[in-house]
């Protein structure tokens, strides 16, 4: 048991007196995180920017006079350009030198006016390049509100008064429309992330070190040190398990911190989910989610230290472990895309069930069953590898080849 | 004491490793029947040229590799059944093992003083002792990967002794030093010696093993070719000095094949 103390103070000990390590470890995929989400969150919000100060250039065929009125009357400023030959101006499109084409039918305001019931309804037809954004933008302006906006006042000069017209409305004056868990909801929002860059973080938080932990020491001769020594092999096992459980389970702790306080930044890149990003949790769902972490904390270092432990250098012991990243890649990504509730057995498969549970904890919906035989799971296999690590330990070709 | 009894130690080879060696057989046999004897209060050399199995025996002493037949005794201990007891009882040093060059030698020695269950009082005094003698006080605060290749070699030494062990074995242990501190390597050997102590060395050094050893086993393809102190060797060989004997049982052995 003294063994497992000691090399568990020297490996972490390793990594807290060096400096670069230290940063390389928990401060800079951290500060990327930020620094990639601000980027993207400030390239979307100029991209949007900028859409919507350009000024759409547009083709207006057979203007009718109202509709020339109605746009001066409008806020937004169009660049109304004088008509070219069709082809000129589907080309324009295509190019992207143009934004819009608006063909109206001849005699417009004459054909509504003398509208009689059974003649052909007059057609409005708007070309536009939908790979373009300013484009596809200026469509939906011009579609969706001005011409939109035409119609009524056209529909207004035959009918009248317009409300004769409406039959009955759909929430327009209703503040209580949305009804739901708002804690459910948050979660939801948060379970569908946070589980995905929780099981990745802590994995490769714990890849860089671990693989070095095991592989290094092989490589730099430092690991016979430790086996002339008089501790039994699995002290020195678990000694290194703990200590680079620990270590990841900082690492994820600090990269969950800074996510969630980051979020501002993240809602504005990714529009509409900034109401769900509130952070509330329960006592009982920290005990779940810490319990969770530890286990997979644990398994995570296991198997780095299992893929290691087979590799003469770090670089060999990368590439044995790159597989298992990917599949818990893989994995995360799954349980970010499966709306469907999992049966029970799903809760026994490790790895994939604390992905699920994980979500489940977020969103409140899991139970303590559920829970316990997910902890468990991870916790067993965990186990059983490190049984497998000792094994290898005591085998001199992996060891001291 | 350490005992060797018929020890053999069969390595099996993967595919480039046969490549190299030109062969088409899969196993290298690293140490062949061999059974010798070390007692305490002398330094037993192992003599032999690079490839005889030298360093392959001293490993199987530290437990580090398991014998494919034949058995070792430590004190007492078994290497495979009692392979902890056995670490206890030894300091081992080879050139591959290494410390970790992120640490200091202080550090590396309070570890691994308190990996042997040293009590706190007795490690301050033998790292006094060891880091006055070794001179290695003046850079003991510094990194390991910042020291010379002497200066590392000393601060090994140093630490494979800090539990004082009854048991020496030290595989080359003058490799890449500079005269001066291969003597005084040298030297401590021969104050363990004086202390009691069981020193077990391997070299291909002819003048630092007839200087040194009490005993000599020359190894030769994993064989015990001959055993004796130095003049029982000579008087063997009808020869004048150790180089020339090893040459007469080299040329005896290579000539039966």
């Amino acid at each position: 048991m003294r063994g497992i103390g000691e090399i568990f103070k020297k490996e972490i000990a390793r990594v807290v007196k060096d400096r670069k390590m230290l940063f390389s470890v928990f401060l800079l995929p951290a500060l990327l995180m930020v620094g990639i989400m601000s980027l993207t969150s400030n390239l979307v919000s100029n991209m949007e920017e900028d859409i919507d100060s350009h000024v759409a250039v547009i083709y207006v065929s057979n203007m009718p006079e109202s509709f020339q009125t109605l746009l001066d009357a409008g806020e937004s400023a169009y660049d109304i350009r004088s008509m070219k030959e069709e082809e000129q101006i589907k080309e324009e499109l295509k190019k992207g030198e143009a934004d819009l084409w608006i063909e109206f039918p001849e005699n417009l305001e004459s054909q509504v006016e003398n509208y009689r019931e059974g003649d052909r309804i007059p057609q409005v037809k708007v070309y536009y390049n939908p790979s373009e954004d300013y484009s596809s933008a200026a469509y939906q302006e011009i579609s969706g509100q001005v011409l939109e906006g035409y119609r009524q006042m056209l529909l207004q000069n035959r009918v009248g008064n317009l409300e004769q017209l409406t039959v009955f409305t759909v929430n327009s004056d209703n503040p209580e429309m949305v009804v739901q868990d708002d804690k459910k909801a948050n979660g939801k929002a948060l379970g569908m992330m946070l589980p995905y860059f929780i099981t990745i973080l802590l994995f490769a938080g714990a890849m860089g070190i671990g693989t070095d932990m095991i592989a290094g020491e092989k490589e730099r001769g430092t690991m016979a040190s430790l086996l002339v020594s008089p501790v039994k092999r699995s002290s020195i096992v678990l000694g290194k398990v703990f200590a680079l459980m620990v270590i990841s389970g900082i690492s994820s702790l600090i990269y969950v911190v800074v996510m969630v306080a980051s979020m501002p930044l993240m809602s504005k890149a990714m529009a509409g989910t900034e109401s769900g990003m509130k952070m509330e949790i329960t006592l009982e769902q920290g005990v779940m989610l810490a319990g969770i972490l530890i286990a997979l904390a644990f398994l995570y270092s296991t198997l780095i230290i299992l893929f290691s432990v087979f590799a003469k250098s770090t670089k060999e012991a990368s590439t044995y472990v790159m597989p298992a990243y990917l599949l818990v890649l893989v994995i995360g990504l799954m349980s970010m895309f499966t709306s469907k509730a999992p049966s029970s057995e799903t809760y026994f498969i490790p790895l994939y069930n604390s992905a699920i549970v994980l979500k489940g904890i977020l969103s409140d919906e899991v139970t303590w069953m559920q829970f316990a035989s997910t902890l468990l799971s991870n916790l067993a296999l965990g186990a059983v590898l490190t049984g497998v690590i000792v094994k290898a330990f005591e085998r001199e070709n992996v060891m001291a080849p | 004491m350490i005992e060797i009894k018929h020890l053999t130690k069969v390595y099996k080879l993967n595919k480039k490793q046969m490549q190299e060696l030109h062969t088409k057989n899969n196993k290298k046999t690293a140490v062949d029947d061999l059974s010798l004897t070390a007692r305490p209060g002398e330094i037993y050399g192992l003599l032999g040229p690079n490839g005889a199995g030298k360093t392959t025996t001293l490993r199987c002493i530290a437990t580090i590799i398991k014998p494919t037949k034949g058995e070792i005794y430590v004190a007492g201990h078994e290497v495979q059944k009692e392979s902890e007891q056995v670490r206890r009882k030894i300091g081992f040093l080879t050139s591959d093992i290494k410390l970790d060059p992120q640490f200091s030698t202080d550090y590396m020695f309070d570890f691994f003083g308190r990996l042997h269950e040293v009590p706190e009082q007795k490690l301050k005094e033998r790292k006094e002792e060891l880091f006055t003698y070794f001179g290695i006080k003046e850079f003991a605060h510094k990194q390991i990967k910042e020291l010379s290749t002497g200066m590392k070699q000393k601060a090994a030494i140093a630490v494979s002794l800090v539990h004082n062990p009854d048991i020496v074995i030290f595989d080359e242990p003058t490799n890449g030093l500079d005269i001066i501190t291969a003597r005084s390597v040298m030297d401590y050997l021969r104050k363990l010696k004086a202390e009691g102590k069981l020193v077990i060395v391997s070299t291909h050094i002819m003048s630092e093993a007839e200087k040194l050893c009490d005993r000599i086993g020359m190894i030769i393809d994993g064989k015990k070719a001959a055993e004796g102190t130095v003049e029982e060797l000579l008087a063997l060989t009808h020869t004048d000095d150790l180089e020339d004997a090893f040459f007469e049982i080299y040329k005896e052995v290579k000539g039966e094949e």
